[in-house]
């Protein structure tokens, strides 16, 4: 068993004919918390759903491990089942599914009943998945979703845009919980967060920040640090 | 409690084959009528605000049902319905009357059955909700087991008085060489209320539908058909929806699935009085690269104080909310069927919990190839 639950290397990543992601190095040890951060546009968003195997991303070179394997070619789904789960930043609709019945799909209605109360989501039960939600709305449904899934390895695209600040505490405090706890299987996880704002960081324990550039990692290095690094100079290398 | 049978009692294998088609224990319900092959097999009435007879019968008992037969369908509509309507066959068929006022405190339920393979089934039904009363309805078409052979062509006319309320769900389970022809006309009269939801999922050789509903003034009509095509099935629907009655609305909601099979709909809205609004949505998924749906949502305004709308769309599985529920752990198989579940829009509230289940059984067992 590799000691790094995720590691990826010399990483480039097309959508379409376009480039996306290059040369992106990354390794994220088990129980830890890493953030990404980035102007709009540089590729993160690109990096999570290359990550979980989403199109229309794909990977035309260097490699991604979770646990030793490399997961390049396998799909969401498989991706899913070895332990990934990702929160998304804009999420589709799922007309005519609602919340329990999906969650009885994924065999976690006991789950569900716990967690949504926590996210202030028990009234959403019969709510069609994204439906009509607000931003707020989709990222409590989006780390609930995670919840339910019980992955290892937790991707989160800006958990707290769009949140008010009456539930921004509950989701960071869902956050920081679920990538504390420990799988079924006794694991630690580990978890990537994409943020804008900084907001999370009172919430969510980061151990590391990568600043993502033009499709590259050009930094990494202490969390608050790095954030106010990008109050006072933008998204620049130190 | 007075249950009052007619004709013969169901068999255990009749009940079975029907509860998967909304059947339940007589006891459950307002009344019950079971037309197998050519006769009218079974009549239970637990609710003496209801009346059902044989429409033979009903023709001699009254003599305003003579007016209200082939009150709304034309006869000269084809040759098929000249042809029955010159017959000189004794006609075959229910007649169910809620009697005015009545409020019916459980559902009604009726059903269809082909028992004989090759069959040719004929039927003639009329539906009468009384002024101010309200009933529910839950239909159900099916074929005995080892049946897939048959032929079943209904017309029905349907009368709401005014200030009647009725809701309706209509279950068809036919066998895939089975040939359908149906022709539906309503009459919702004045403040009338009439909602129907329609599940056609099961596989069926060819079904041709005429619909049409005439909405007096005050008066609403809503309807939410379900319909699923898989390979070797032919589904061509044609329905009109008459605003006639001043501030009369209708919403007609269309949900039509192929997975190899050929789907037509054509669909009219006509706005014929001032201040009526009506709504048409026709909405199709394509499962698979064979098959064909062809949606044809059409609004005729004759009023200037009509306000019509439509939304129509056509379209295969979206990728992207295929990913979504893929990387919540589900196969690429489970994620369609939840998605096309979705997109049919099975609602709890909206149909029993066991018609549910064989719905979802329907079209999982329908995209397979097993039924």
């Amino acid at each position: 068993m590799s000691d790094n639950i995720l590691k990826i290397r010399d990483l480039d990543v097309f959508a379409g004919e376009t480039q996306v992601l290059r040369d992106v190095d990354l390794t994220i040890h088990p129980g830890e918390v890493h953030i990404l951060l980035g102007p709009n546009g540089s590729g993160k968003s690109s990096l999570l759903q290359a990550i979980m195997g989403v199109p229309p991303f794909r990977v035309t070179k260097g490699d991604i491990r979770l646990n030793g394997r490399s997961i390049c070619d396998l799909t969401p789904d498989q991706r899913a089942a070895l332990g990934f789960g990702m929160a998304y930043q804009k999420p589709p609709e799922i007309d005519g599914v609602t919340l329990t019945a999906l969650a009885h799909v994924m065999r976690a209605d006991a789950t569900f009943a716990t967690e949504a109360a926590a996210l202030d989501m028990a009234d959403f039960a019969q709510r069609e998945v994204n439906v009509g939600f607000s931003g707020g709305e989709i990222k409590r449904w989006e780390v609930l979703k995670l919840f339910l899934q019980n992955p290892q390895f937790l991707l989160f695209d800006e958990p707290e845009s769009g949140v008010d600040l009456e539930h921004i505490a509950a989701v960071g405090a869902a956050i920081e919980r679920l990538a504390r706890s420990r799988t079924a299987n006794g694991a630690k996880r580990a978890a990537l967060v994409i943020t804008h704002t900084g907001f999370i960081l009172d919430y969510v324990k980061a151990d590391t920040a990568h600043m993502m550039v033009d499709g590259r990692i050009i930094a990494t290095g202490d969390p608050k640090e790095m954030f106010e690094q990008v109050k006072s100079n933008g998204y620049h290398a130190a | 409690m007075n249950i009052q049978i007619t004709q013969s009692p169901l068999s255990d294998a009749e009940k079975t084959t029907l509860s998967k088609v909304g059947y339940v224990a007589e006891s459950e319900r307002a009344a019950t009528v079971v037309i197998a092959d050519q006769e009218v097999r079974h009549i239970s009435i637990n609710d003496d605000q209801v009346e059902i007879l044989p429409i033979a019968e009903a023709l001699k008992k009254y003599v305003w049902v003579q007016e209200l037969y082939f009150g709304l369908i034309d006869v000269n509509e084809a040759e098929e319905v000249q042809h029955l309507a010159r017959s000189a066959d004794t006609p075959v068929g229910h007649f169910i009357r809620v009697k005015a006022g009545a409020k019916l405190e459980q559902p009604i339920q009726s059903f269809c059955l082909l028992e004989t393979p090759q069959v040719r089934q004929v039927l003639h039904n009329i539906t009468v909700i009384e002024e101010g009363a309200q009933a529910s309805v839950i239909s159900g078409s099916s074929v005995a087991d080892g049946v897939h052979t048959g032929q079943h062509t209904c017309l029905c006319e349907t009368y709401l008085r005014e200030r009647a309320r009725c809701e309706s769900l209509s279950i068809e389970q036919w066998a895939k060489d089975v040939d359908v022809m149906s022709y539906d006309r309503a009459d919702v009269a004045k403040s009338a209320h009439c909602s129907s939801n329609k599940v056609m999922v099961s596989p069926v050789r060819n079904h041709c539908s005429r619909t049409s509903t005439t909405v007096g003034e005050d008066a609403t009509a809503k309807d939410q058909s379900i319909v699923f095509a898989p390979q070797g099935t032919t589904r061509m629907m044609e329905g009109e929806i008459h605003l006639r009655g001043e501030r009369a609305h209708a919403e007609s909601l269309t949900r039509m699935v192929t997975a190899g099979g050929t789907i037509g709909n054509n669909a009219m809205l006509v706005g014929e009085a001032d201040d009526t609004e009506g709504f048409l949505g026709c909405d199709g998924l394509k499962l698979t690269s064979d098959g064909e749906i062809l949606s044809v949502p059409a609004l005729r305004a004759l009023s200037e104080k009509s306000q019509l709308s439509h939304e129509a769309s056509v379209g295969m599985v979206s990728e992207e909310k295929l990913a979504y529920l893929e990387s919540l752990g589900l196969t690429e198989d489970s994620a369609n069927e939840l998605i096309v579940q979705g997109f049919l829009n099975l609602k709890e509230q909206e149909m029993p919990a066991p018609v549910r289940e064989t719905v979802k059984d329907m079209i999982s067992a329908a995209k397979s190839g097993s039924m």
